[in-house]
């Protein structure tokens, strides 16, 4: 191992840290300055400082806070939804994947779509008159249920992130069940503890770090969730379904406030970084109570 | 060592007079992928052709993708884009761009070909900012067999009377399409809803496209304008909370919600209209021109190609209308070309380059005397013509900088409506509160 000086340091950090200035610094440095002005596309070059009335704007926005809560139900809800059924199934089909490998590159297809193109592949598939799931409901029950409207709607979209991602969260689980040695596990059934009991006690806990890191990325790709909802119901009938990205796009193109939609931005980016934080802040708790 | 010179210096001068007519030469940017490409592509062609044109100004083409056009469109104008000397623009979004063009004289004998309210749709500020190539407004589809039936049946009268009693709270009589009021409309759909008339030999009465999309506000506001409603009056009020909007917003809550179209009908805009009333299973269907070629096709719609009658859009208490918008084509005020672009238009907006356009393909509104020399053609194109003169509108103030993003907060607060999470009072005070932040001079 090479022990570097603070010199040595500097000189291999610069690189990264000037490509981090050059296109991050620069365009957050932009973002900041456009958050505190008036500026639509009439005024880009010449924005007007008006102080942080954008962001008193957002805060105050009804819809802001409505969009804020859809994509916390939305990221918390299939977050867990997509860790138990993940779990669940790499603990299942352990013993078959160890065997067969191959089943995982089939039950990673899911992942290898476009999020915008499911959105759009589900809005064939539920279309009442050409959709094969309502044909078959009405085919077998006589009736079919609206999967789209604002009562039904947030759940069809939960249905249809759970059903694309929980083969994510499926690979990480297998990959960490897999890496438990199983001198552990025999040793525990040796000691007269159950399957339930070896679950819970040795290799959960064992897991425990994989499992907070997956929940919370997926809680994070679900928080911003953009693509397939805008393809599949865009924001929904009085705005029902709009996430935070979504929010911050239709302000941004569609209503031109481009200071309100960046201060959402930055907002939402604030809410990331504590998210963040706390995902690393678990991470070592979790590590210190596995060791 | 003299003839190395002469080919060097040959092969300099060629490439710099081609990058000067490639510098010099109009650049359009067209709506790619349909029958406007097609068309466009036609004319720019005959116009190259053309002997008096000068190499300089000949028409060179460009298109982005469909995706997020306009929003595209508008980063690259903002940012001061001379990448090309002609755009593409919209009545609805001319207010937006009007400030990135330069207006454009397109002569004397441009309303001759295409009439001063189809020029209107290119119009901002009283300055004229484009050609109207296409047009779009909306036709009442409905199936001529179902209509048929019902009006040569004295039981199924009785039963249409019955209905519009209870949900209308008036009594009815079934009528010709062509002479339907919006009430007449409503009572048909309702009778040919299985929720409703149990014996009605299709699943709806009506398709209607209530997604939270502008343009499906577009395709609904006739009902209100046919009622005399408007977005604000002469001195700029605003005029959105109106009997004529509260009873346009009713009427289409009160066929949801009694099952007269299908269910999902809050996620539906264009395509999902057409697959609906393709399906053989929707009797009316309120719905852009540009269904038509599909609806009317055995090919696409085996189910009703050969039963469909279109008709404009009924009738309210204070007129018969309907919304009508363009594209066209207007010079960018960056243009390294504006001359060469100047020439492009004006001869875009002759007689016989408006009768290539729309023999290629593209939707232009003629006037009835020019689009009676391809009516064998291009018979839509008459009916296009027709209803645009005779029922044409645009809300005042719909091509405004803001319009976008009023049509965006009446779909979004509309919808809230027929979906059931706000009341009427409360959709209207929020549209209308918006609205007057959003059109204040």
């Amino acid at each position: 191992m090479v022990n570097l000086d603070h010199k040595g340091w500097r000189i291999f950090a610069s690189p990264l840290v000037g490509f981090l200035l050059l296109f991050l610094g620069f365009p957050i440095l932009i973002d900041l300055v456009y958050s505190l002005s008036r500026v639509s596309f009439t005024n880009l070059r010449s924005p007007e400082i008006v102080g942080f009335g954008n962001y008193g704007e957002v805060l105050g926005d009804g819809q802001f806070w409505r969009a804020s809560w859809f994509s916390l139900r939305f990221g918390v809800i299939t977050a867990i939804l997509e860790c138990v059924l993940g779990l669940g199934l790499a603990v299942f089909l352990s013993p078959l994947i160890e065997k067969r490998s191959w089943l995982m590159a089939p039950l990673m297809l899911p992942l290898m779509v476009a999020p915008a193109m499911i959105g759009l592949m589900y809005r064939l598939v539920l279309h009442e008159f050409v959709g094969p799931v309502p044909y078959y409901l009405y085919l077998w029950f006589g009736d079919s249920p609206s999967f789209l409207n604002a009562e039904n709607a947030f759940w069809t979209l939960v249905v249809v992130e759970t059903l694309q991602w929980t083969p994510f969260a499926l690979l990480l689980f297998y990959t960490a069940y897999r890496a438990i040695p199983n001198d552990v596990r025999e040793a525990s059934a040796i000691d007269g503890a159950s399957a339930r009991q070896i679950l819970t006690a040795i290799e959960l806990p064992l897991m425990r770090p994989t499992l907070i890191f997956t929940f919370f990325i997926r809680f994070i790709d679900g928080f911003r969730v953009f693509d397939n909802v805008y393809t599949l119901t865009g924001s929904g009938p009085g705005g029902s379904t709009t996430s935070l990205p979504i929010y911050i796009y239709e302000a941004f193109f569609k209503q031109g406030a481009i200071g309100k939609a960046i201060a959402a931005s930055v907002i939402l980016f604030l809410a990331s970084f504590v998210g963040l934080y706390a995902l690393t802040w678990l991470s070592r708790r979790g590590k210190g109570a596995a060791s | 060592m003299l003839k190395f010179t002469k080919i060097t210096l040959s092969a300099l001068a060629l490439i710099t007079t081609s990058l000067g007519a490639a510098n010099a030469a109009v650049t359009v940017l067209g709506w790619p992928g349909g029958s406007e490409e097609t068309a466009l592509r036609a004319v720019a062609e005959a116009y190259n052709a053309q002997s008096g044109v000068a190499n300089t100004d000949k028409v060179e083409l460009l298109f982005y993708s469909r995706d997020g056009f306009y929003d595209k469109l508008q980063a690259d104008m903002a940012a001061g884009s001379s990448a090309f000397d002609i755009n593409l623009l919209a009545t609805y979004s001319i207010g937006r761009y009007a400030s990135y063009m330069e207006p454009v004289d397109l002569g004397p004998d441009a309303a001759k070909v295409f009439g001063e309210s189809v020029l209107k749709t290119m119009q901002f500020d009283g300055k004229q900012y484009g050609v109207p190539t296409d047009l779009s407004l909306h036709f009442m589809y409905y199936r001529k067999d179902l209509v048929d039936a019902l009006l040569a049946d004295p039981a199924a009268k009785a039963k249409y009377a019955e209905i519009s009693e209870k949900y209308l709270g008036k009594r009815l009589e079934p009528k010709a399409p062509d002479s339907w009021t919006w009430d007449d409309w409503a009572a048909t759909a309702l009778y040919f809803a299985k929720s409703v008339n149990p014996e009605s030999p299709v699943r709806y009465g009506t398709v209607l496209q209530m997604k939270n999309l502008l343009f499906n506000i577009m395709v609904w506001q006739s009902v209100a304008r046919a009622n005399g409603g408007d977005w604000m009056d002469a001195s700029g009020n605003i005029t959105i909370d109106s009997p004529a909007y509260r009873t346009a917003l009713e009427l289409y809550k009160k066929l949801y919600d009694a099952g007269a179209s299908p269910k999902d009908s809050l996620s539906y805009e264009y395509a999902e209209t057409n697959a609906a009333f393709g399906s053989g299973q929707v009797a009316t269907a309120l719905q852009w021109n540009a269904a038509a070629s599909e609806l009317t096709d055995p090919a696409k719609s085996p189910a009703v190609a050969e039963n469909v009658g279109i008709v404009a859009p009924p009738a309210g208490s204070a007129v018969r209308a309907d919304h009508i918008h363009g594209l066209g084509l207007g010079i960018n005020k960056n243009a390294k070309n504006k001359a060469g672009a100047a020439k492009f238009l004006q001869w875009l907006a002759t007689e016989d380059a408006a009768l290539l356009y729309a023999r290629s393909g593209g939707s232009p509104a003629l006037l009835p005397d020019v689009a009676a020399k391809i009516a064998k053609e291009r018979p839509d194109l008459v009916t296009l013509g027709q209803y645009a003169g005779a029922y044409g509108y645009v809300m005042t103030g719909a091509t405004s900088a803001n319009a976008f993003p009023v049509y965006e907060l009446q779909a979004k607060e509309f919808t809230g409506y027929w979906s059931g999470q706000e009341t009427l009072d409360e959709a209207l005070a929020n549209t209308k509160a918006g609205m007057e932040k959003l059109l204040k001079p």
